[in-house]
Formats: C-alpha cells, sequence, structure tokens
C-alpha cells in the first residue's frame, strides 16, 4: 500500500483559509471546534430521549428508540464524510480517497450482509 | 429494574472502553450474556455501547486535540475490509473457537500493554502551540502534553501495524466485538503512538467499525429496541465520564488498568468457552 509520507507544498485551503505552517510539515485545520460542542448537544439530546424513552409506554418508546439507534449508527458515518469533505477542502486529496474508500467498504459490507 | 442493570452495565463498560481505548463491547457483551441474554442478542448491544461511548467521549477528545483523524481512516480502512472478511466467514466457525480466538486475542492485548513502556510521548520544547494538530498529507502529528509543553509523533512500522489491524477486524467479524482492544496496544507497541494519542484515535474508529455492524444488525431485526434505549443511557454517560478519566490518569495508570481489564475478560470468555 503506498501511504502519503511527505507533506504537500499548500499554503491554503480551498476555501481560502490559510493552513499554519507548524514545524516540518502544515498542520490540518482541522481542530474540532465545531464538531466538539455539535457532538456534546447531540450527546445530550440523545441521552434524555434514551432516558424519556424507558419512562414512557413501549408504542411511544419504540419511536424514540428508532431516532436514538438510528442517531447512534448515523454519527460515526457523518464524522468520516466531514472529514472527507474537510481533506478535500486542505487539498489533502490521498486522505480523501482513502475516507471514500472507507465508506464504500462499510456501504459494500452493509449491502452484502442485507443480500445474504 | 433489568433496564436499570443494562443502563449501570453499559455505563461501566463505556467508561472502561474510553479510558483504555477498548470499545467497551468485548466487556458488556459477556457481562450481559452472564445475566442470561443469548450471545446472539448481546452482540449488537454491545456494538451500540460501542458507537454511543464513542460519540459521548469524541468532544473532550477532540478539545485535548489527541485524536489523529488521517491515523484514524488509513487503519480503519484495513480493519473495516478485515470485518467485513470476518463476518463472511464467521458461519464457517463454531462458536466455541470465536469464543477461543477472542479470549487469545485479550490475552495477548494484556501482555503486550505490561510489557514496556510507551517510547513517543515526549515533550519537545521546540514545538509550541501553533504545532499542535495533525499534519496535511502525513500521518505525523502533535498534541498539547497535561502537564504543558507539546509532543510530537509520527508512526512507525505502518505496514505491520496495518496488518494486525486486518486481523483487529477479522476478529471483529467473527466475534461481534469493535476489536479495539487488538487496536490501541497496535497503535501503541507496534506504531509507536502515544497512549493518549492511541486511545483517542481507537475510540474514534471503535464508533465506525459498530456503526458498520448495527446498520446490519438493525436491519435484520436483531435489536431490542427498549433494551436498546438503556444501552445508549448507560454508554453516553460512561463515555463521558471515560473520557475525563482518561485526561486524569496518568498513562501509565491506563495502561495497567488496560492490561487488567484485557486480563478479565480474556479470563471470563475462557470460562465462558
Amino acid at each position: 500500500m503506498n501511504l502519503p509520507t511527505r507533506a504537500q507544498p499548500l499554503t491554503k485551503t480551498r476555501s481560502g483559509t490559510p493552513l499554519v505552517a507548524g514545524r516540518a510539515s502544515i498542520v490540518s485545520t482541522i481542530r474540532g471546534r465545531w464538531q466538539a460542542p455539535v457532538l456534546t448537544r447531540v450527546a445530550q439530546v440523545m441521552f434524555v430521549l434514551a432516558v424519556v424513552g424507558m419512562l414512557v409506554p413501549a408504542a411511544i418508546g419504540s419511536v424514540l428508540a428508532v431516532a436514538v439507534v438510528g442517531a447512534v449508527i448515523a454519527i460515526p458515518l457523518l464524522r468520516v464524510c466531514w472529514l472527507v469533505f474537510r481533506w478535500w477542502q486542505e487539498r489533502d486529496t490521498r486522505f480523501a480517497v482513502i475516507g471514500l474508500a472507507l465508506l464504500a467498504v462499510v456501504a459494500f459490507g452493509a449491502i452484502m450482509a442485507m443480500g445474504s | 429494574m433489568e433496564l436499570l442493570q443494562y443502563a449501570l452495565l453499559a455505563m461501566s463498560a463505556a467508561g472502561l472502553g474510553a479510558v483504555g481505548g477498548l470499545g467497551g463491547a468485548v466487556l458488556l457483551v459477556p457481562a450481559l450474556v452472564l445475566l442470561g441474554m443469548s450471545p446472539a442478542e448481546a452482540a449488537p448491544l454491545g456494538l451500540l455501547s460501542v458507537a454511543a461511548g464513542s460519540i459521548s467521549a469524541a468532544p473532550s477528545q477532540l478539545r485535548d486535540r489527541s485524536v489523529n483523524h488521517r491515523i484514524g481512516i488509513v487503519t480503519e480502512l484495513a480493519a473495516v475490509t478485515g470485518a467485513v472478511a470476518g463476518a463472511t466467514i464467521a458461519g464457517a466457525l463454531s462458536p466455541r473457537i470465536l469464543t477461543y480466538l477472542l479470549a487469545g486475542a485479550a490475552a495477548a492485548g494484556a501482555v503486550l500493554g505490561l510489557r514496556r513502556a510507551p517510547s513517543a510521548a515526549f515533550v519537545d520544547p521546540a514545538y509550541g502551540r501553533a504545532d499542535v494538530g495533525e499534519r496535511v498529507g502525513r500521518l505525523a502529528g502533535a498534541y498539547p502534553a497535561p502537564g504543558g509543553g507539546v509532543v510530537p509523533y509520527e508512526p512507525r512500522r505502518l505496514p505491520t501495524a496495518l496488518g494486525l489491524m486486518t486481523i483487529a477486524g477479522l476478529v471483529a467479524g467473527t466475534a461481534g466485538t469493535s476489536g479495539g482492544f487488538i487496536k490501541t496496544p497496535t497503535e501503541t507497541e507496534v506504531m509507536g503512538l502515544p497512549l493518549r494519542v492511541a486511545t483517542a484515535t481507537t475510540t474514534f474508529t471503535v464508533g465506525i467499525t459498530a456503526s458498520a455492524a448495527l446498520l446490519v444488525a438493525a436491519i435484520d431485526g436483531r435489536l431490542d429496541l427498549r433494551d436498546a434505549l438503556a444501552v445508549v443511557a448507560g454508554s453516553l454517560l460512561g463515555g463521558q465520564l471515560g473520557a475525563g478519566l482518561q485526561r486524569a490518569l496518568p498513562d501509565r495508570s491506563v495502561r495497567r488498568l488496560l492490561a487488567l481489564v484485557l486480563g478479565a475478560a480474556a479470563v471470563v470468555l475462557v470460562v465462558r468457552a
């Protein structure tokens, strides 16, 4: 597997944000400043929904359970989609392609399992 | 009462999973089986706990800048490929062989974790706050040490690590766990990553593995929704507590705790088999 080992000579992302010139290579602009508070809020909402779902009658609880389980499944995959998008913005094409390949393998596995 | 029990178990498993970068399913699934649940029902709940714990631990690990997403995605590509292959061959192996496989891997992880101290967690005075983060186009990075200063790192022995990650995925696919108990020791012992980076990166990647496997389990109707709510509630709380503990505990303590938990998991699995 031929993996990238050297920094790309870049100073700006596709959206024009300057990349910080760190020691020996370029530091990524992905800092989780946006992701961290969003994930905190999502986790809090999911926690409340899960606790309420345990206490209410089964019919309502099942609806809440579908929403909570759906969110638990979707969020990690959405994080990968977000990374692919940000790496593409940073012109880090090789890692964006690796991220896309990961999503493709996940999709392939799910389709194969559904077929069997 | 049963739901409360599941929630408490999930909280403990997710908490320990986040502290040690294990994922937690390797702890929760045997515990649920010991409580009388069938392994087929327990496995999706274990995966649910892993994914929820991963989401819950993410904010504090992102703020710490300890997750390396590039390393995570590259290693996860190998692991997910192994998991898909594992899920395909799982039907051909007996449950007893699968359990022994899982126990052997957990025991190996415990021994590897105790064997030597991590070599890469050194503060480099030449590095400043501007150097913290991942490197564009590379697998290297730097994170802020809890005691001050910046720790740079660069993974080594990538082909060996990718081979082990594929095995981790294979074990995950066959035994229904996230494989985090193999991934974290691989990242620290083989790739030479600082434990804090390895545990945070594994917590991120096991969420992806669990999410992919859960998708299949949910479509197959193998997930009890009422129990799922209890597991999600407990895991979200546990993941939060575990991430906080991971930040506060010294690396050496985390390694010992990780080895202890893995050793206990191996014994429980052998007894169950």
